[in-house]
């Protein structure tokens, strides 16, 4: 690696490229071997289990399908959280948001009739991640108005969410034909339709969210300003930003986010709101910005990454009789080994960019 | 030493402070007792608080003892399940508590080395740490976890001979397991090693202005290591509480988020032990009230509203009486030698 | 060294990618094949999941079928965990829990083939290949608050509960505190719902053990721990106090929680092995039932305790044990209402 050769600007770039991409590439196969030796500690037998899994997620048009449909979500939840970083804020209360916007997505589409799909599913879809920009507001507000942690307020939250969803899914909106505690299934004019057979639409929504947040970001007055309170929210006060409006914007954009995911579940996957069917979605988010870097184009495929796995994890059990735990683990040593760039860089031998690695844990100490 | 010495003095005000909510605190039970007016229902109630506070407090004093030296843990709920999950097995496979303890304790040290290691040696972003042993520690134990096992006991309560007998605070604080009459002590310990001792300092200069730190000939880095590899021990004993004192047996995932709200009360109580206790106990206690008051029935309100109440009480008195907080500051950021 | 790091990871790649498929006989017309998919959760939870495995196990030791489970993650999965045994050459599937109820009827449609017993799931309309195997749960907790009634000394009972969420836990729930209230009308029942959703309100053992020791030391004297491993918790915290006595959920609990051995007089059991066993030999005997198949209910053993039951509480429970089968009392319990 001493020796310097000139080279073309263009190819310059790709090589920068693929020194970008063979750090995630690196790591995950540094994850799978450990992964593996996991596996064969408990007995079980690793390329099958591994064949399996991909099998699962890619093996067929269906399987790739679901990889997609698990990765909604994960998008979603990932830019929520990611845009909260972009801000300095920590949203952990995705959870609590998306509980809302699937559950007002579902009363939307079961509670409203005879509007064309055009604008009812339009209308649930928004509906439901108002829902959640609205509770995630109450964060937002009460962090700007009253300096409440954001932290301890959206883990609140998500709590809240829990038991005000299940009481309206077994209360009020509560379908009546059985006593299964669950609203009734949504209108076939406000369901997401897949493409073909297998390609659910909500990806390809979720995909262009992403376009939309990171255009919002990097090509807007207001994303500048949102990435200026991130960085120092006393600089962006004295360069004349309203850091409270920004504070309580970015939690409002945030749950949007989050919220049109929960709402994307109801209404392209589940067909209705049950409690127990939007678990850990908010919580996963978590690991997928933390794995694009709170970048909102990296997002997709690393739930795209995420998704598959736990797309393939019940064929990985069918197959190979390993329990889908494993998929934690896997999950855990992924981030890690993206993260521990030194690791990594050592084994491939790359110098550390110019960059450096991100923090994200800086808005954490801004009051 | 000049500093030392105002730094005890702010914190004895910080300690008058909190002292005066929490008699407040004390008020509002006083009278809620008051009004169900029945001294079984008030002891039954005060020893739920404390029980279901002991492993808030543990898991808070853990992320303030990271904090206060500057490094972020929002992997304490792994760390918990992880050291609940070792100490359990210890138990299965010696049948000796001691032991157990003692091998939940190391367990959490583990853990607290391992995100010592991300956080001060491969300089991780902290956040990206602490979620990789959340998930990491989720995946580790329902993997390797068998059911079946099954364990001889649990650590009993330790009835602290005439002191049990008083009314009221006998059976509430003076007839406890193990682990929970060391939650109560720690938080004495912890706030005199922080506000009262050379290593305290140490450790609140590292958090809050490192390179200082360093000028005056401090291993910002040694400590950071040591206090995050101690605090994760804490946090095994809060693991250890779980399956040793409070259930006697291990289930997946069983720390259901007490990690995340043990985070919660750190923040709420604004980095200092007190202030964590009396966020733990609040919390604690609406736990306790919730239970009650479904155990009373004739209230005719959903029981979701009820179970929501310690969670909008910590929202409530969060943003009406504490307010705003502020950590050290040096938090999350990995030491740069230069 | 960094070459042979590259050459491993090349290896591991192809390796990966060439994929290795399974054999698998169920498509053989001549064997029997019996696939299990839980409700989240795992196959060894101590509850339903796991007695409806050890049904479809019975059947693979005594009707010699190749018997597999796949363990549910996501509820979302339901579908795709039924398809993978549907798709597999399957004959019988079992699908656990209320929750897979929608799913469990889709496949039925898409494949008319494969029998389909589906454990707590109550059947609107009979579907030729669907089973509902159902319990009427009040029964059994009638039974359970009859003897918690009878047995009380303090005149306080308590009941551990998982979350309403769930029909059959409102089932024990009412059916409880009707048959205490039948034998005894003046007691104080005390019941509380976990405060959580569905994820967690089946397996917080720590709540469930330290609600119960706040129901103990308001007085309760017989606790009812009713949801999977929240109502463990609360079983074997039971066991710790002097002269309380715990009633176990669902099976025999004296098998699944020995830790509680010391309070444990019965469980209030509905008995899913045998359903689960009847039904798939059902399906070998062509005469697999389609709609609503109720499975049996009833007290488990008193065990150890069976000295500490006197003779009158043992006749008087196979008396309200009668009129109820008879109908001539009702547990009070309607779901519809």
């Amino acid at each position: 690696m001493t020796t310097k050769t000139p080279t073309e600007p263009g190819q310059e770039r790709l090589k920068q490229f693929l020194l970008a991409a063979a750090i995630p590439i690196t790591a995950v196969l540094l994850a799978a071997l450990i992964g593996a030796i996991l596996l064969i500690l408990s007995g079980a037998d690793p390329i099958a289990a591994y064949s399996a899994l991909i099998k699962g997620s890619f093996g067929s048009e269906r399987a790739f399908g679901r990889t997609l449909e698990k990765a909604t979500p994960l998008i979603l939840g990932g830019l929520a959280v990611a845009f909260a970083f972009k801000g300095g804020l920590f949203n952990i209360g995705g959870q609590g948001q998306l509980l809302f916007g699937a559950i007002i997505a579902g009363a939307l589409g079961f509670g409203i009739s005879g509007l064309p799909f055009v604008i009812h599913m339009p209308l649930a879809l928004l509906g439901g991640a108002l829902a959640g920009a609205l509770y995630a507001t109450i964060s937002g507000a009460l962090k700007a108005f009253t300096g409440a942690h954001e932290v301890i307020t959206t883990i609140m939250l998500n709590f809240i969410a829990i038991n005000i969803t299940d009481f309206l899914a077994n209360g009020v909106w509560k379908d009546t034909s059985g006593i299964v505690a669950r609203t009734p299934a949504i209108l076939e004019t406000a369901a997401i339709p897949r493409l073909g057979t297998n390609m659910p639409l909500g990806f390809f929504i979720a995909a262009f969210i992403a376009f939309l947040v990171w255009y919002l970001l990097f090509r807007t007055t207001l994303g500048f300003e949102i990435r200026t309170v991130g960085l120092n929210n006393h600089a962006a006060h004295y360069a004349g930003i309203t850091v409270a409006r920004i504070t309580i914007l970015t939690m409002g954009i945030s749950g949007f986010l989050a919220g049109m995911g929960g709402a994307i579940e109801t209404l392209g996957v589940v067909g209705r709101f049950q409690p127990g069917f939007n678990v850990g979605l908010g919580f996963d988010g978590i690991t997928i910005a933390l794995l694009a870097r709170t970048n909102p184009l990296a997002v997709i495929p690393a739930a795209i990454l995420i998704g598959a796995m736990q797309g393939g994890a019940s064929q990985m059990q069918f197959d190979a009789k390993v329990s889908f735990e494993i998929i934690d683990v896997i999950q855990a040593l992924i981030l890690f080994f993206v993260s521990a760039e030194m690791i990594v860089r050592y084994i491939l031998r790359i110098r550390a960019d110019q960059g450096g690695s991100v923090t994200l844990s800086t808005g954490w100490g801004q009051g | 030493m000049s500093t030392l010495a105002t730094t005890s003095k702010s914190s004895w005000r910080e300690l008058l402070r909190y002292s005066g909510w929490i008699i407040a605190g004390l008020v509002v039970v006083a009278s809620i007792i008051g009004y169900l007016s029945n001294a079984q229902v008030t002891t039954s109630m005060l020893a739920s608080t404390l029980r279901q506070s002991t492993p808030l407090i543990l898991g808070a004093l853990c992320g303030l003892l990271c904090e206060r030296t500057g490094v972020v843990n929002i992997g304490i709920e792994g760390q918990m399940l992880f050291s609940a999950f070792i100490g359990f097995l210890a138990n299965v496979y010696t049948g000796n508590l001691v032991i157990a303890v003692a091998a939940a304790i190391l367990a959490g040290m583990l853990v607290g080395g391992l995100h010592a290691f991300m956080a001060v040696y491969l300089k991780m972003d902290q956040i990206i740490a602490g979620t990789v042993i959340n998930i990491l520690a989720l995946g580790l134990t329902g993997f390797f976890y068998t059911a079946g096992l099954t364990t001889e006991g649990k650590l009993q309560p330790i009835n602290l001979g005439p002191l049990a007998d008083l009314p009221l605070v006998g059976p509430v604080l003076f007839n406890n397991p193990p682990i929970t009459y060391m939650a109560i002590i720690l938080v004495f310990v912890m706030h005199y090693v922080l506000f009262f001792t050379q290593w305290g300092l140490r450790t609140r200069a590292v958090g809050e202005h490192p390179s200082a730190a360093d000028t005056v000939g401090i291993n910002v880095n040694r400590m950071r290591y040591i206090n995050v590899i101690i605090a994760g021990g804490i946090a095994g004993l809060a693991g250890g509480f779980l399956t040793l004192e409070a259930v006697g047996s291990f289930e997946r995932a069983m720390t259901n988020g007490r990690g995340f709200v043990a985070l919660a009360v750190m923040i709420f109580g604004k980095w200092t032990p007190f202030g964590a206790w009396g966020a733990a106990l609040l919390f604690g206690f609406a736990s306790a009230l919730q239970t009650q008051l479904q155990f009373i029935g004739t209230i005719e309100i959903p029981h979701q509203f009820i179970g929501m109440l310690p969670y909008v009480l910590t929202i409530v008195v969060l943003a009406g009486l504490v307010g705003r907080s502020r950590p050290p500051a040096a938090v999350g950021k990995p030491y740069e030698t230069d | 060294m960094r070459k042979s790091i590259v050459l491993i990871f090349t290896l591991l790649l192809l390796v990966l990618i060439s994929g290795v498929s399974m054999a698998q006989d169920c498509a053989s017309p001549d064997v029997l094949c019996v696939g299990l998919v839980t409700d989240v959760g795992e196959v060894d939870d101590k509850s339903f999941n796991q007695s409806a495995w050890e049904g479809v196990q019975r059947a693979g030791e005594e009707l010699g079928a190749t018997v597999e489970f796949i363990e549910t993650q996501d509820a979302k999965d339901y579908a795709t965990n039924i398809g993978l045994f549907a798709e597999n050459g399957y004959d019988v599937i079992v699908t656990v829990g209320f929750a897979l109820g929608q799913a469990t009827a889709e496949a039925a449609a898409a494949y008319p083939n494969i029998n389909f017993i589906g454990v707590d799931q109550f059947q609107g309309a009979t579907v030729a290949n669907v089973a509902g195997l159902i319990f009427p749960e009040d029964r059994a907790g009638f039974l359970a608050g009859a003897l918690a009634g009878m047995m009380t000394q303090s005149g306080t009972i308590a009941a551990v509960l998982g979350t309403d969420l769930v029909p059959p836990v409102v089932a024990f729930k009412e059916g409880y505190e009707n048959g205490a209230r039948y034998v005894n009308w003046d007691i104080e029942l005390i019941s509380t719902y976990h405060p959580g959703g569905l994820d967690v309100a089946f397996t917080d053992p720590e709540w469930g053990a330290t609600t119960a020791r706040q129901a103990i030391d308001l007085g309760a004297d017989v606790v009812f721990g009713a949801g999977g491993k929240t109502g463990n918790g609360a079983l074997i915290e039971t066991a710790g106090a002097e002269g309380v006595l715990c009633i176990g959920v669902d099976t025999d609990q004296w098998e699944t929680v020995p830790e509680a051995h010391s309070c444990l007089v019965s469980s209030a059991m509905k008995l899913i092995v045998p359903g689960v066993f009847e039904l798939v030999q059902a399906h070998v005997d062509g005469a697999f039932p389609g709609g609503n198949y109720v499975g049996d209910v009833g007290l488990a053993p008193f065990h150890d305790f069976d000295a500490n039951v006197p003779q009158e509480v043992k006749d008087r429970l196979a008396e309200i044990e009668r009129l109820l089968i008879d109908g001539q009392i009702s547990t009070g319990y309607n779901p519809g209402g």
